[in-house]
């Protein structure tokens, strides 16, 4: 047997991704209305978010523009977690109904197993739309383009999905010892929705809260102070590569150990 | 040559909280809780040879899954040593998993949405099939059943049947030295079920496939196995050759015969003169099971012959079906 390093593993997840994408398309109808819904669910977001700010032109000191990048800024980072990670969803059904063995019995990593079977396409309007906004808002504040900014900005928002797929992945790992454990998930990635605010509009316990126990402002306050405010930037915003790092590991520790201490139900 | 699964004194322990009942002892239940250690598998040995077919038989919650379970790396053995094909499945997951099929008989594994050729494909990457033996096993599938229309046919449409049988091709499709099939014709018609079991005693045949049955059909024992286990309650109560299991119990036979008269009132006759043997009556016949190693069947013929107009007769062999359910009921004596 050979040694399975990163090549086979890229190999076996793209021969899948190819797979799911062909079956996927041979339903033509299914195909448009997810697109179009796709298309019409980030439409909404945006135009929720252009709602509140024609009433408050600046938020804390943030300008319109400021909070646009932002906003962009978490709907791109949100991206893998949506794309790659969407079978942590089902985690709860397959193991309360005891399907969840059918991937124990593979020779190969039962975390990326478990993972690779689900690519939800709709992940990708929403990047393209968080792209577009990002270089709009990037052209209206007049941030300067230099390869220093654009390896900044993958780096920092590479450090916010890992975040966000930490607390995902930590939130479906507790359906190993909770029976119901889809209020904890949904908890989870509800809070993604305060990493679209700077964390100074928090009162103080928030702001420690999303800092240091459940760090949705890594996702992307302190990534972008990095590139809006670069005369001000926190310790903490350098220090969130390393945050994202460690919490992805921690989560995939956990999801590990859950699926290990797992052991289906009768058959 | 050393056999492929040795287990030694396993016993498997679940600690499984013990509810009270109603809502009141659901509430106790919130602050303090009571658990209580069951012993599903209790110090089972066994040894396995290479290219043996296995029956591994017991009733429901007998502790048949739980030790599949541990066999294949799935759960952590409390206590005693399992090797199966010279690794410790619980410490080598991954190892073991290269070296083992499993069939979980309604949940398949196959990618639902794929047609079954690229869910081939994908195992044949993911155990790292060489191309020759790939396509050698799909020559082989083709001889053996005709899977060429299953080929391009999506997981999801296909019947129980279909799904099933590209369960077991998939699940042999990396030549591994094992293969465990947990209930494989469980729900499928008599064709598909005839179907199933040549196709799983050709591959062993072929390939000289360990293979683990688990099953409450004793068609397929009887097709498939020569040797059984059986479990109940976690405890082992027979490890032996089916035949030696016949031979066992199967002294008994069941004499059926038809006679002038009232049955239910000449069969209490007959029990009358026959006090070793328990006879019954239906609205058909009256029925004697003789023990063979008391009177012969022909002895106790004759001698109701002499004293009662037999008009039809007939003789059943006790099934593997009956020696099991005795088995589950009374035990080994």
């Amino acid at each position: 047997m050979k040694k399975k390093g990163l090549r086979f593993y890229a190999g076996i997840y793209f021969r899948i991704l190819a797979q799911d994408l062909k079956s996927k398309m041979s339903y033509r109808a299914d195909f448009i209305i997810s697109t179009i819904g796709m298309i019409f669910t980030n439409i909404s977001g945006f135009v929720s978010f252009w709602i509140l700010f024609r009433s408050f032109p600046s938020v804390n000191g943030w300008s319109y523009h400021e909070m646009l990048f932002l906003y962009g800024f978490s709907l791109v980072s949100l991206t893998p977690v949506q794309c790659l990670f969407d079978n942590n969803w089902s985690l709860r059904q397959y193991v309360y109904s005891g399907d969840f063995i059918k991937y124990c019995f593979r020779p190969i990593n039962l975390f990326f197993y478990y993972q690779s079977e689900v690519f939800d396409i709709k992940g990708l309007g929403q990047l393209a739309f968080g792209i577009g906004t990002i270089a709009y808002s990037w052209g209206k504040i007049g941030l300067a383009f230099t390869p220093l900014m654009l390896i900044k900005l993958i780096v920092f928002l590479m450090t916010a999905s890992l975040i966000m797929i930490a607390l995902q992945n930590a939130g479906a790992a507790t359906c190993f010892w909770i029976q119901n454990s889809f209020y904890v998930l949904d908890l989870a990635f509800r809070f993604k929705d305060y990493a679209k605010y700077p964390i100074t509009i928090f009162s103080p316990v928030f702001r420690f809260i999303f800092t240091f126990l459940i760090p949705i402002a890594f996702i992307a306050y302190y990534p972008s102070l990095v590139i809006l405010r670069p005369d001000q930037v926190p310790l903490l915003s350098w220090l969130s590569p390393l945050v994202g790092i460690v919490f992805f590991w921690l989560s995939y520790k956990l999801w590990m150990y859950g699926a290990t201490k797992y052991s289906g139900t009768g058959s | 040559m050393a056999p492929i699964i040795e287990i030694r004194n396993v016993t498997k322990e679940f600690k499984v909280l013990e509810r009270r009942e109603g809502l009141w002892g659901s509430v106790r239940d919130l602050f303090s809780r009571n658990y209580k250690t069951v012993r599903a598998v209790d110090s089972v040995s066994m040894t396995i040879e290479q290219g043996e077919i296995v029956g591994y038989l017991g009733p429901n919650g007998a502790g048949k899954s739980t030790t599949i379970k541990m066999m294949t790396g799935v759960l952590e053995p409390t206590s005693g040593q399992i090797l199966v094909g010279g690794n410790i499945p619980y410490k080598n997951r991954t190892k073991n998993a290269q070296e083992i099929g499993v069939v979980f008989g309604q949940r398949s594994q196959l990618w639902w949405a794929l047609p079954l050729v690229e869910s081939f494909k994908l195992l044949r990457d993911i155990y790292q099939i060489p191309e020759k033996n790939y396509q050698e096993m799909l020559a082989l599938y083709q001889s053996l059943v005709d899977i060429e229309p299953l080929l391009h046919k999506p997981v999801r449409q296909m019947s129980l049947g279909q799904r099933t049988l590209s369960d077991i091709l998939a699940a042999f499709l990396h030549d591994p030295k094992i293969v465990f099939l947990d209930e494989p014709t469980i729900g499928l018609d008599v064709s598909m079920k005839a179907k199933i079991r040549t196709l799983i005693h050709a591959l062993n045949r072929e390939k000289k496939t360990t293979v683990i049955l688990t099953t409450h059909d004793m068609g397929d024992v009887d097709a498939l196995c020569r040797r059984i286990v059986i479990i109940d309650k976690g405890k082992m109560l027979y490890d032996n050759d089916i035949d030696h299991l016949k031979s066992f119990f199967g002294s008994y036979r069941t004499l059926k015969i038809r006679v002038e008269g009232g049955l239910k009132a000449q069969a209490e006759k007959i029990q009358g003169e026959l006090p070793e043997f328990p006879v019954t009556a239906d609205d058909e016949w009256i029925s004697i099971l003789v023990d063979e190693d008391k009177a012969k069947v022909i002895d106790v013929l004759g001698k109701l012959q002499s004293s009662y107009e037999i008009r039809d007769m007939k003789l059943e062999e006790i099934s593997s079906e009956d020696v099991i359910k005795k088995i589950y009921e009374e035990g080994v004596q």
